[in-house]
C-alpha cells in the first residue's frame, strides 16, 4: 500500500504541476492526484463535501485529534477583532471561525463595558439605567459575520450547528462562490478563508475577489495545510496522512475516496512563498505568513492598503 | 519553474480616502518586500503613471498619474497619528489604533498592522515629542542668536528643556504608567533606550555643551537621571498644574549644578594640594642638595 502511494507521489500527471498555481493553463486541472478539466474538478469538490458534511466536525476532531480547534483560534487571536468589525468567512461552512469570531467579540466587547462603567462611578441612578438599557441589545457592539459557502449540505449543517449552541445574532448564511463573491466592493473588514482555498479550482481569482469585497484598509486572512520544510517530520506527516486519514475516513464516514482527496489536495497545494507570492499579486500589502505546527498548517495575511 | 511576466512596478494606490496631492509630486515607492512582486492590475484600477527612481529596468504602463502614492511607512505613521487622539479613552491599545485608523477612511482591520500591545504606537508617540522638543529648542536658539532673546543659565535652561518635554504628555498621563511598562518590555527596549539618549543629547546639545572629554557621559547620564526621576514623581503628582513635579525639578536641576561646582572644588582643592606636595618635595630636594654641596 506504501510502495503504491509513492509511486503516486512520484509519478504525478504532467497537468497538475502547471495547474499547481491555481491557473486553468489549459483544460487540464489536478484533483488530488487525478488530472481533470476545471468543470470535472468543481463538481468533484462539490461531491466530496456534499458527502463528507453531516460528518465534518467528527472527522477534523479525530483527523487533526483536536488540533484543528486549537489552530482555528490562534486565527482568531491573530485576527483580534474589535467590536464593530464586518467578517466574510468564505468556505466557511459549519460555522467555526464564524462562531469563534462571535465569541471573541462577545467577550472585548463585555471588558469595554466593564471598562466604561469603572469610568464612570459618579453617575446617578437614571444615567446607569440608561446606559445598560443602550447596551444590553448591542452585546457584540454591531459586528456581523457572513458565512458563505459554495456547498449547501456544508451550510445546512453549519445552521444546525448555529442553532444547537444558540448562535443567532450577528450571524448569517449565504450561498457563494469563492471566485464569483456575490457581494458589492468595499464591504468587509475582514476575510478569512480557513482550509477552503485548497479546494477553490482557481485561486487567483478567488484572491482578486477577496481583494474587491475587502474596504480600503481591510485584512485577508487565509488558514490551510502547507508544506512542511523538516525531512523527518515531513514523512511521519506523510506517512500518516496517507495511511491513518483515509481509513479514519472510512471508518467514521464511511468514505475512503472523499478523504484520500483530502490529502491528495494538500500535497498539491502551493507552498508558503508561493501563496504568499499570489497574495501580493492580487494587490496585498504587507503579505506574511505564521507557521504553525513546522508547517503543517499555515496562516497567511495581507491587508489591502 | 514559474513563469514570470515582469509587468510594471506596482506602487501603493491612494483610494480617495488616503488623500491626494498635486499631481506633480509624486513620492518613491516603499521599498518593501512587495516591490520584488508585480502584478497587472485588473481593469477598473486606474492607470499607472511610468516609474521612475532606482529601478530604471522596469517598463511603466504608461497612462497619466492622477493619484498620490504613499508608501506604507507613512500610511501606518498617519493612523498611529490619528489613533493617539484616542488614546486617553482606549488606552495604548489596538482599540486606539483601530478608531484612529476609522477617522482615516480606513477598516479597523487596519490596526492588524501593528501589535496587538501598542508598542507601535507608543514609540511613535515618544519619537513626535521628542521632534516637537527638538523643533522648540531650535526655535529658541534661534531668537537668541538674532538678539530677540537673552541666552538662559544653563541650570534655568535645562529645567525648561525637560519641563517642556514632559508637558507634552499631560493629555495622557492617566495612561502613561501602562505606556512606561510596555516601553521597559525586552522587545521594546532597544528603541526607547535610543530615543532616550536621543532627546537626552539633543538638550544637551542645545544647552551649549561641546564637551569632547568625559564630561560628555557625567553630563548626559546626569541629565538622564533627572528626567527619568522627573517623570516618575508626575506619574503620581496630584497638585494643582503638578506644582510639585517644577519644584521637585528645580531641585534637582539645583542638586545637579551643586554637584558640579563642588566636584571642580575638589578637583581644584586636589590640584593644589598636589602641587603644594609637588612644590615641598621640590623644596626639599633643594635643601637637600645644597646641603650635600656645602
Amino acid at each position: 500500500l506504501w510502495r503504491g502511494r509513492c509511486r503516486a507521489l512520484l509519478s504525478r500527471p504532467a497537468g497538475a504541476l502547471r495547474a499547481r498555481r491555481g491557473l486553468a493553463a489549459g483544460p487540464e486541472m489536478h484533483f488530488g492526484f487525478q488530472s481533470v478539466t476545471e468543470e470535472e474538478r468543481r463538481e468533484k469538490i462539490y461531491q466530496v463535501f456534499e458527502n463528507v458534511a453531516k460528518k465534518y466536525d467528527v472527522m477534523n476532531d479525530s483527523m487533526t485529534l483536536g488540533i484543528h480547534r486549537v489552530w482555528k483560534d490562534i486565527l482568531m487571536h491573530k485576527m483580534n477583532p474589535c467590536p464593530g468589525t464586518l467578517l466574510l468567512d468564505v468556505a466557511g461552512g459549519t460555522g467555526d471561525i464564524a462562531f469563534r469570531f462571535i465569541n471573541y467579540v462577545r467577550s472585548v466587547r463585555q471588558r469595554q463595558l466593564q471598562r466604561k462603567l469603572k469610568q464612570h462611578q459618579n453617575l446617578s441612578w437614571q444615567e446607569i439605567f440608561e446606559s445598560y438599557q443602550k447596551d444590553k441589545f448591542n452585546s457584540l457592539g454591531d459586528s456581523q459575520v457572513v458565512v458563505c459557502d459554495i456547498n449547501r449540505e456544508m451550510l445546512k449543517v453549519g445552521k444546525q450547528k448555529a442553532q444547537h449552541l444558540g448562535y443567532s445574532e450577528g450571524l448569517s448564511w449565504v450561498l457563494g462562490n469563492a471566485e464569483e463573491l456575490p457581494f458589492d466592493d468595499d464591504k468587509f473588514d475582514v476575510y478569512t478563508i480557513a482550509f477552503g482555498i485548497r479546494n477553490v479550482t482557481r485561486i487567483d481569482l478567488a484572491l482578486q475577489e477577496a481583494y474587491r469585497v475587502l474596504k480600503p484598509g481591510g485584512r485577508f486572512l487565509c488558514l490551510e495545510f502547507s508544506h512542511v520544510s523538516n525531512p523527518l517530520l515531513s514523512r511521519l506527516y506523510d506517512l500518516y496522512s496517507f495511511q491513518v486519514i483515509p481509513v479514519l475516513g472510512e471508518v467514521i464516514a464511511g468514505d475512503w475516496k472523499s478523504y484520500q482527496y483530502l490529502v491528495e489536495s494538500i500535497r498539491q497545494f502551493p507552498p508558503q512563498e508561493e501563496l504568499k507570492a499570489m497574495i501580493e499579486d492580487a494587490g496585498f500589502f504587507k503579505v506574511d505568513y505564521e507557521n504553525l505546527n513546522f508547517g503543517i498548517v499555515a496562516i497567511h495575511s495581507g491587508f489591502k492598503l | 519553474v514559474r513563469c514570470q511576466q515582469y509587468p510594471p512596478l506596482r506602487a501603493l494606490q491612494a483610494s480617495a480616502v488616503l488623500g491626494r496631492a498635486s499631481d506633480e509630486h509624486k513620492k518613491e515607492p516603499l521599498a518593501s518586500s512587495s516591490q520584488q512582486h508585480f502584478d497587472s492590475p485588473p481593469a477598473g484600477h486606474q492607470p499607472e503613471e511610468k516609474p521612475q527612481g532606482p529601478h530604471p529596468s522596469y517598463t511603466g504602463q504608461g497612462g497619466q498619474e492622477s493619484e498620490d502614492y504613499e508608501s506604507e511607512e507613512q500610511l501606518q505613521h498617519r493612523i498611529l497619528t490619528a489613533a493617539l487622539e484616542f488614546v486617553p479613552e482606549h488606552g495604548w491599545t489596538a482599540e486606539a489604533i483601530a478608531e484612529g485608523a476609522k477617522t482615516l477612511g480606513l477598516s479597523v482591520a487596519a490596526a492588524g498592522l501593528f501589535h496587538s500591545d501598542g508598542s507601535e504606537l507608543i514609540l511613535h508617540f515618544v519619537s513626535e515629542c521628542n521632534t516637537k522638543l527638538s523643533k522648540l529648542l531650535k526655535k529658541e536658539q534661534k531668537l537668541v542668536q538674532l538678539g530677540e532673546a537673552e541666552k538662559k543659565p544653563i541650570d534655568e535652561f535645562l529645567r525648561d528643556a525637560v519641563e517642556a518635554r514632559l508637558r507634552m504628555l499631560i493629555p495622557y498621563i492617566e495612561k502613561w504608567p501602562q505606556a512606561l511598562s510596555v516601553l521597559l518590555l525586552p522587545r521594546n527596549i532597544p528603541s526607547s533606550l535610543n530615543l532616550l539618549t536621543s532627546m537626552i543629547d539633543d538638550i544637551w546639545h542645545y544647552a551649549g555643551d561641546q564637551s569632547t572629554d568625559f564630561n560628555w557621559y557625567t553630563r548626559r547620564a546626569v541629565l538622564t537621571g533627572i528626567y527619568n526621576t522627573t517623570e516618575l514623581v508626575m506619574m503620581q503628582d496630584s497638585s494643582p498644574g503638578f506644582q510639585d513635579t517644577w519644584r521637585f525639578l528645580e531641585n534637582r536641576v539645583a542638586d545637579a549644578m551643586a554637584m558640579s561646582s563642588t566636584a571642580s572644588q575638589v578637583q581644584s582643592t586636589g590640584e593644589a594640594v598636589v602641587q603644594g606636595l609637588m612644590g615641598a618635595a621640590v623644596t626639599v630636594s633643594n635643601a637637600e642638595t645644597s646641603r650635600a654641596v656645602r
